[in-house]
């Protein structure tokens, strides 16, 4: 007989359970199957259309992962049904009676959730940097005009690379937080996708006061993260890629945090 | 022994009415009694007003045109640019002027000798101007690199004549005649047969005006690091590519060489000589031209005379002065925050009716279910347009009144008044972008049943285009910008633009490929597919 254990379950058992959730519902593959569709379809896309001799001062590295703009959004959708979810159904109370421990049970989600996003990402940004390898050349990005085929073996394309499957895993987690602390779908959704989509679009304004479009630029967690995929001129970003993602992580974290606070201080 | 049938129960109460107005009623009673959706509603009205305004408060002017010296005021009170290379005579009464262009090349004059570049409105031809003051009344007929001949008249008008380009093989005739206000201006491949372009009525043109040839060549904006030269062509890549381009995009000057000759000059003659000069700003001299960045000085003009040919050259545009930004239009940009919250009241209007389980009430009350959706469809597109238009009516003056405080001449930057025609597109249409949007996401709703996927699958339709149209090159940017519903946002452009002249024309300065009422049209269309597809998956699937 199972004696029952007075200290809870344990934070593998819990990354069973949200595992064994996460798997065994249909939205997830969809949304998962979204991302890829909409990241590889998009990049492919934005590399068939620019062609060399009119804008070869393309990046081109960063231009065949155009698609994680949309690609995003899946994500997004994806890390808020992951709590909003069980709170629209009343599995919340189910989950948080069998981990009574609500940070280990928000951390057995986190966890579940990186691990997704980054493997579903890496398969996007992969098929993506090999779309562009495949087209670009075709498009009169040759050696001829100083482009090489693109490559994982190059440095940063490399980071740009391994930065947006990371970028894809901060967003799921900022989503997450972002969906703890507001509980709704609806709300969480609308709040992530404009701090996401939104802020870009204000900050390129152009018309706005400069300082303001830097800080814009700057501290946006979409302009700071996708900061990571640029390859070239380096020097005239509002922020450099690694301190861009360094800044959607702080943006992740703080979701994390509060979400945090407000599932251990509220009731379910 | 035989068993009589059962007859099944039935109420006696009358049977309830399901006529549309009693669907229009239960669905405006679904809206109003929710307590979060009303609160949503105010707040997108509330934040579409606060978002513009605060925009406008931190929108920097200061650095822009309002005293760009090249700027002169049309016969319409319109801002316009009027800087060419003239040679002309006094016409005094009726009379007709007529030549023939043998060549036009554009170059860029950085170096000597001048490497050539495309300039596809550059001009070359004839005209019939009030006087040589910049900004003052004309009817010019000119051909061009990339655009045909083309008849143009005090700055917004143009009218296309004979299509291809200039050469010595391939010349172009060209006349304009003047019958008291009247001004017929006539091209021909050969000189013997004439077609009419078109006529312009110039309203207390003078009695004595100035005819004569005009060389000019505007001012090309080209992407930094794009421009390459090599064996003395240069090109340009299209404008493009990174977030804030604006100011990384340089202005180059470029200069417009023609030949003319069988130079007829016909009427009253009171002058006799010809005589050049550049007409408009002085060339050689620096000014400061959009925001961030100064304009390339002009290069000088000439002219000469051998025999019955004339060669001139010339810098400059005779134009509306469109400026690159468009400070109204972006700061309008501010109501994509009353749109997202749109966006999700109208997908939550039916996904909560799914996850409450009321949708099998709904249904049960009123079995023909695409009345339901339609019900649903006006009560959410009337409450949404109600609060973009009070949104947008209380931000427009507030606005308007911050951007001149910023810094944003009103010469240059039109003000919009509510009741002009542009204040109320631009009020009635993000009501109506708010409205359409919301019925579209009403749509979403019903097909995929959840809040979180008809959210997102609305914003990435509406708003993400926005981003794309800024990180792609000008042509794809272009097709997706007419093709998604993001045409639609160009209901809020706050300054007009031309087709007849080269600028840029992107979403980040309220630019779409699309005319306004034409991009509205797009979002119409998708919201209309939307809810077809709606209609017959309710249909068909169980609730």
């Amino acid at each position: 007989m199972n004696a029952l254990r007075a200290e809870g379950t344990t934070l593998r058992e819990a990354l069973h359970a949200e595992w064994t959730k996460l798997r065994t519902v249909p939205s997830t593959g969809w949304l998962l199957l979204t991302l890829i569709a909409l990241t590889v379809g998009a990049g492919a896309l934005a590399t068939a259309v620019v062609k060399c001799p009119a804008s070869c001062g393309e990046d081109t590295t960063k231009l065949s992962l155009t698609g994680i703009l949309l690609g995003q959004a899946a994500v997004a959708v994806l890390a808020v049904l992951v709590m909003s979810g069980e709170y629209s159904n009343g599995m919340i109370r189910v989950t948080l009676t069998a981990v009574p421990r609500r940070v280990t049970a928000l951390a057995a989600k986190a966890i579940i959730l990186t691990g997704v996003v980054l493997a579903a990402g890496a398969v996007s940004v992969l098929g993506s940097v090999l779309a562009g390898r495949f087209i670009l050349p075709g498009n009169g990005f040759t050696k001829a005009h100083g482009f090489l085929a693109l490559s994982l073996g190059d440095g940063p394309t490399l980071r740009a690379a391994a930065g947006s499957v990371l970028y894809l895993a901060l967003i799921a987690l900022l989503s997450l937080g972002l969906a703890t602390a507001l509980r709704d779908s609806g709300a969480s959704i609308a709040v992530m996708l404009g701090l996401l989509y939104i802020v870009p679009v204000l900050s390129d304004l152009g018309t706005l006061d400069p300082v303001w479009e830097h800080r814009l630029q700057r501290y946006g967690p979409m302009p700071a993260g996708l900061a990571i995929q640029a390859t070239r001129n380096l020097r005239k970003l509002p922020i450099g890629p690694w301190p861009g993602l360094g800044v959607l992580a702080a943006w992740a974290a703080a979701a994390l945090l509060a979400g945090g606070l407000l599932l251990r201080l509220r009731d379910a | 022994m035989s068993t009589g049938t059962i007859t099944p129960y039935r109420s006696g109460q009358e049977p309830g009415r399901d006529d549309f107005p009693h669907l229009l009623r239960a669905e405006w009673t679904k809206f109003r009694t929710v307590r979060g959706w009303l609160i949503s509603l105010v707040a997108a009205a509330l934040l579409t007003a606060l978002a513009v305004v605060a925009l406008a408060g931190v929108s920097n002017g200061s650095q822009n045109a309002g005293a760009h010296p090249a700027v002169a005021i049309g016969p319409g009170g319109e801002a316009v640019t009027d800087d060419f290379y003239f040679v002309h005579q006094p016409l005094a009464g009726n009379g007709s002027i007529t030549v023939r262009v043998t060549s036009l090349h554009t170059e860029l004059p950085l170096t000597t000798p001048a490497p050539h570049i495309a300039v596809p409105w550059a001009k070359a031809g004839i005209i019939i101007k009030a006087s040589t003051r910049p900004g003052s009344a004309y009817a010019a007929v000119m051909a061009t690199p990339a655009h045909g001949v083309r008849m143009q008249y005090d700055y917004t008008h143009d009218t296309a004549g004979l299509p291809g380009s200039v050469s010595a093989a391939s010349p172009r005739w060209l006349r304009l005649t003047r019958s008291g206000d009247t001004i017929t201006g006539y091209d021909s491949a050969d000189g013997k047969h004439w077609a009419k372009i078109g006529t312009a009525s110039l309203a207390g043109l003078p009695p004595t005006v100035q005819a004569g040839l005009l060389v000019t060549s505007p001012t090309l904006l080209v992407p930094n690091n794009t421009l390459s030269c090599r064996g003395g062509f240069c090109s340009a890549g299209t404008p493009a590519q990174t977030f804030a381009r604006n100011s990384s995009d340089a202005p180059v000057a470029t200069r417009a060489t023609a030949a003319f000759d069988h130079v007829s000059l016909q009427g009253q003659q009171t002058g006799g000589a010809w005589r050049g000069g550049q007409i408009g700003f002085p060339t050689g001299v620096a000014f400061i031209c959009g925001p961030g960045h100064s304009c390339p000085r002009t290069p000088a003009g000439s002219f000469k005379k051998s025999g019955g040919t004339f060669t001139l050259a010339g810098s400059g545009d005779i134009a509306p002065y469109v400026t690159v930004a468009d400070p109204l239009g972006t700061v309008l940009k501010g109501s994509l925050v009353g749109l997202l919250t749109v966006i999700a009241l109208g997908a939550l209007f039916i996904t909560a009716e799914y996850r409450r389980g009321l949708i099998r009430t709904t249904f049960a009350a009123s079995p023909r279910r695409g009345r339901v959706l339609a019900a649903k469809a006006i009560v959410i597109g009337s409450v949404t347009f109600a609060a973009g238009l009070a949104g947008a009516a209380v931000a427009l003056p507030i606005a308007e009144r911050k951007l001149r405080s910023g810094g944003w001449a009103s010469s240059v930057y039109p003000v919009w008044s509510l009741t002009s025609s542009r204040g109320l597109q631009i009020v009635v249409g993000t009501a109506g972008l708010l409205a359409v949007a919301a019925i579209l996401a009403l749509s979403a709703g019903a097909v995929l049943r959840r809040s979180a996927g008809a959210i997102a699958a609305v914003v990435v339709l509406l708003i993400v285009p926005l981003i794309l149209g800024a990180v792609l090159p000008q042509g794809p940017a272009d097709w997706v910008l007419r093709l998604t519903p993001a045409a639609a946002f160009g209901l809020q452009q706050g300054t007009p633009h031309y087709s007849q002249m080269t600028s840029v024309c992107q979403p980040i300065n309220s630019c779409f490929p699309l005319a306004p009422w034409e991009g509205f049209g797009v979002l119409c269309v998708w919201a209309a597919a939307a809810l077809g597809i709606a209609v017959f998956l309710l249909r068909r699937r169980d609730a």
